[in-house]
């Protein structure tokens, strides 16, 4: 299992706004990687684009997974080929309990033919594995999807699925926001021994605002998005320099650069010389 | 392979009746009733379509002349077909079973232990030789004869049904279940239930019935009276997976005694139009009425139902629930009527409809109705039509889940609020296959 995520200056807009414009980002199995931005730079929108949220529009780019036009696929498709969100905010499905859900789900990811399912007892005992390492109240199995479940309910809801699907490439969308650190701590272990368990092979691209779950989940590559674009990237050290400078100061400083950037094309990375002052 | 087939007149006329009542052997009292049904029949203008109730719901089409009444004639024994079967599953898991093909009885059981303790199950033809004396009590007593010209025919016609009774403080654990098939088409059926439940008795009756799939028009004239007596409790299920060819008129009436309680859930699947009273009037302080109510249509079925919660005697309870969802061009009219009397003080009344369109031919209409003459009561009620939700369907499809899967899952989802109410397993199995086959019709 080796896969790998390529996405090629990528457009995408919600209703009449563009907002994302020329994004390119590489993941590939094994690294972790860490996309940062300030809100509403577009990071919640690439994650659905990825997924394939028909409420937004792709307007021109490329995404290939494992060389396959990842566009041309359907949501479920994409999934079951091992690609994951966990987002940002999950809605919720009254009457769906999470274990018919999961069950569903999970049989569906190891394809299993249209509407076999594995066995309950095999997805007991796979349910109840995951539940316990991730800390999870087990009452969630029976409770209806994401229905009344607190923030960080819902946020622990989500890894838990990530575990039980077992992803190629998994993207958390602020996963941390609203957990406190404890929370953090155990998911951030749980992602850690889910990349293990997958042979350091899974790819993750954890999407934050603030660098404490890169204290857990150590990225090899740290990205900024502004503006529909990511602006820089860098390594781990990346993060604690942007907590530090601050959204704002990158925001003064990418400005500046945009001015000077000729017309709508494509947004060079202008790495670390980023916020050199000039 | 039998002697006895069902007696087919050649038209609806007072002879047919007078007919139908000799071969069946009835008594003299029943004979009259009959008659004066019949009279009541021919006296009665078919309901307007400017009436209310009807404006929806259009009958013209309907060529009474036209249909064969179907009788039924003794006890046919014979193999039940293997559709009926199917709807009617496992006779393990209940505790009596009826079954009937195009009208006449084939099979018909009952838990030893329930006849010893004087629970009454019986085809209602056979009850009127056997317990004249509370048949003769009860039929009728709820739901009358002269309402209105199709209550009229069926109180002329009548024919098949399920005659229900337990004695005061008998408890039954297990479903009774009776099962219809109907072969033929071209058919005036008009079955008539009767459940006399005895003071602190328990009991559930599940009726299914279908038919086969057929040209000719059919029409289902049914009556179904609940008479709980002080704090009994009865749970009825009707459901219903007619062929297309079928129009169903019918009546689920109850009469709540004191403390009494009364699940009644009505299921309609199948049918090309169905057009159903169902009625808790509650007559004793402290009865509580559950009405519950599942509709899936598709095609271009047509389903009106016709609520009435009526609280007459204070400190009682109704709680209605009832959803749909509708596919294709199908049609679906709720009308709910919440009546509080003079004196039904302390009332709760809940009413809820809630439809789910699947098509953008499909529609579904919802007009809940007040009447509320008392001053202390509670009372809500609430009507929404929605579609799915794609942001819901997108989860969904994200964790792998193929579209169709999807959405099956919300529309079970949809049902959920109202199966976490009925402990029937059987109910619930039935409906997810008709939600798949119905899906899975493009
Ligand atoms: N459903 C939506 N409808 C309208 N605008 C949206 C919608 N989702 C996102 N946007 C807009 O797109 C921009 C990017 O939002 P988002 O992708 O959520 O950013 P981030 O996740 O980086 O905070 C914002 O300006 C936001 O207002
Ligand atoms: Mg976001």
């Amino acid at each position: 299992m080796s896969a790998e995520l390529l996405i090629k200056n990528l457009w995408a807009q919600v209703e009449d706004k563009v907002i994302l414009k020329g994004a390119n980002l590489a993941v590939r199995s094994g690294e972790i990687h860490a996309l940062m931005g300030p809100n509403g730079s577009g990071k919640t929108t690439l994650a659905h684009v990825l997924m394939g949220n028909p409420f937004y529009q792709v307007i021109k780019g490329e995404v290939l997974y494992n060389n396959e036009d990842l566009l041309a696929m359907a949501p479920d498709d994409r999934a079951r080929k091992g690609l994951f969100i966990a987002f940002q905010y999950p809605v919720s499905i009254p009457g769906v309990t999470m274990a018919s859900f999961l069950r569903t789900a999970v049989s569906a990811r190891r394809g299993y033919e249209k509407d076999h399912l594995m066995s309950l007892a095999e997805f007991q005992k796979l349910a109840r594995a995951k539940v316990e390492e991730l800390q999870v109240d087990p009452a969630v199995l029976g409770r209806y999807v994401n229905e009344g479940f607190s923030g960080g309910e819902k946020k622990r809801a989500e890894i838990l699925q990530m575990a039980l699907l077992e992803p190629e490439i998994a993207i958390m969308d602020e996963t941390d926001s609203g957990l406190d650190v404890d929370a953090v701590k155990i998911v951030a272990a749980g992602v850690n021994r889910m990349y293990e368990a997958s042979g350091k092979k899974m790819g993750v691209l954890v999407i934050t605002h603030y660098p404490r779950i890169l204290k857990y989940i150590k990225p090899t590559r740290v990205h900024v998005m502004f503006d529909g674009r990511i602006v820089t990237s860098g390594d781990a050290d990346l993060a604690e320099e942007l907590d530090q400078i601050g959204y704002d100061g990158i925001r003064a400083q990418y400005e500046r650069v945009a001015a000077e950037v000729v017309g709508e094309g494509e947004v060079r990375s202008a790495g670390k010389v980023f916020w050199v002052q000039h | 392979m039998s002697d006895t087939q069902p007696v087919v007149t050649s038209a609806l006329s007072r002879a047919a009746v007078e007919r139908h009542s000799a071969a069946a052997g009835e008594p003299v009292w029943l004979l009259e009733r009959r008659l004066q049904a019949w009279e009541a029949f021919v006296r009665l203008a078919p309901p307007a379509a400017t009436d209310e109730e009807w404006r929806r719901t259009d009958l013209s089409a309907l060529d009474l002349d036209a249909l064969q009444p179907l009788l039924a004639a003794g006890v046919r024994k014979a193999t039940p077909p293997a559709p009926l079967m199917r709807l009617v599953g496992d006779p393990a898991a209940a505790a009596g079973l009826h079954l009937a093909v195009d009208g006449t009885p084939i099979q018909s059981w009952l838990a030893a232990e329930l006849v010893r303790s004087g629970v009454v199950f019986a085809p209602l033809g056979e009850a009127v030789r056997t317990h004249a004396d509370l048949v003769r009590e009860y039929l009728g007593s709820v739901v009358r004869d002269d309402e209105n010209k199709y209550r009229a025919l069926h109180g002329a016609l009548w024919s098949g049904g399920t005659f229900l009774y337990v004695p005061d403080g008998v408890e039954v654990d297990l479903p009774l279940v009776s099962g219809t098939w109907l072969d033929r088409d071209g058919v005036l059926l008009s079955p008539h239930t009767l459940i006399v439940a005895g003071e602190q008795s328990r009991v559930t009756l599940v009726e299914l019935s279908a038919s086969r799939e057929a040209d000719a028009r059919t029409l289902i004239n049914h009556a179904v009276e609940l008479i709980p007596k002080p704090g009994a409790r009865i749970r009825y299920v009707n459901l219903e997976d007619w062929g297309r060819n079928v129009w169903e008129l019918g009546v689920v009436r109850t009469l709540a005694q004191r403390d009494s309680t009364v699940h009644t859930l009505m299921v309609a699947f199948g049918a090309g139009l169905v057009k159903t009273n169902v009625e808790s009037r509650l007559v004793g302080p402290g009865a509580t009425s559950e009405m519950l109510g599942v509709m899936f249509g598709d095609g271009a079925q047509h389903f009106d139902y016709h609520t009435l919660q009526e609280h007459v005697a204070p400190s009682t309870t109704s709680d209605l629930l009832y959803k749909g969802a509708f596919k294709d061009r199908a049609r679906s009219i709720f009308a709910g009527l919440i009546r509080a009397d003079y004196g039904a003080q302390k009332t709760n009344a809940f009413q809820l409809n809630r439809n789910l369109i699947l098509s953008d031919g499909a529609r579904a209409d919802s007009m809940p109705k007040l009447e509320i003459m008392a001053n202390d009561l509670r009372c809500t009620h609430g009507a929404s039509t929605s579609r799915l939700n794609e942001d819901q369907i997108f989860y969904l499809m994200s964790r792998a889940l193929p579209r169709a899967t999807a959405v099956r899952m919300m529309i079970d989802g949809f049902f959920a609020e109202i199966f976490d109410r009925i402990p029937l397993d059987m109910v619930r199995e039935r409906l997810s296959r008709a939600i798949e086959r119905k899906m899975a019709e493009a």
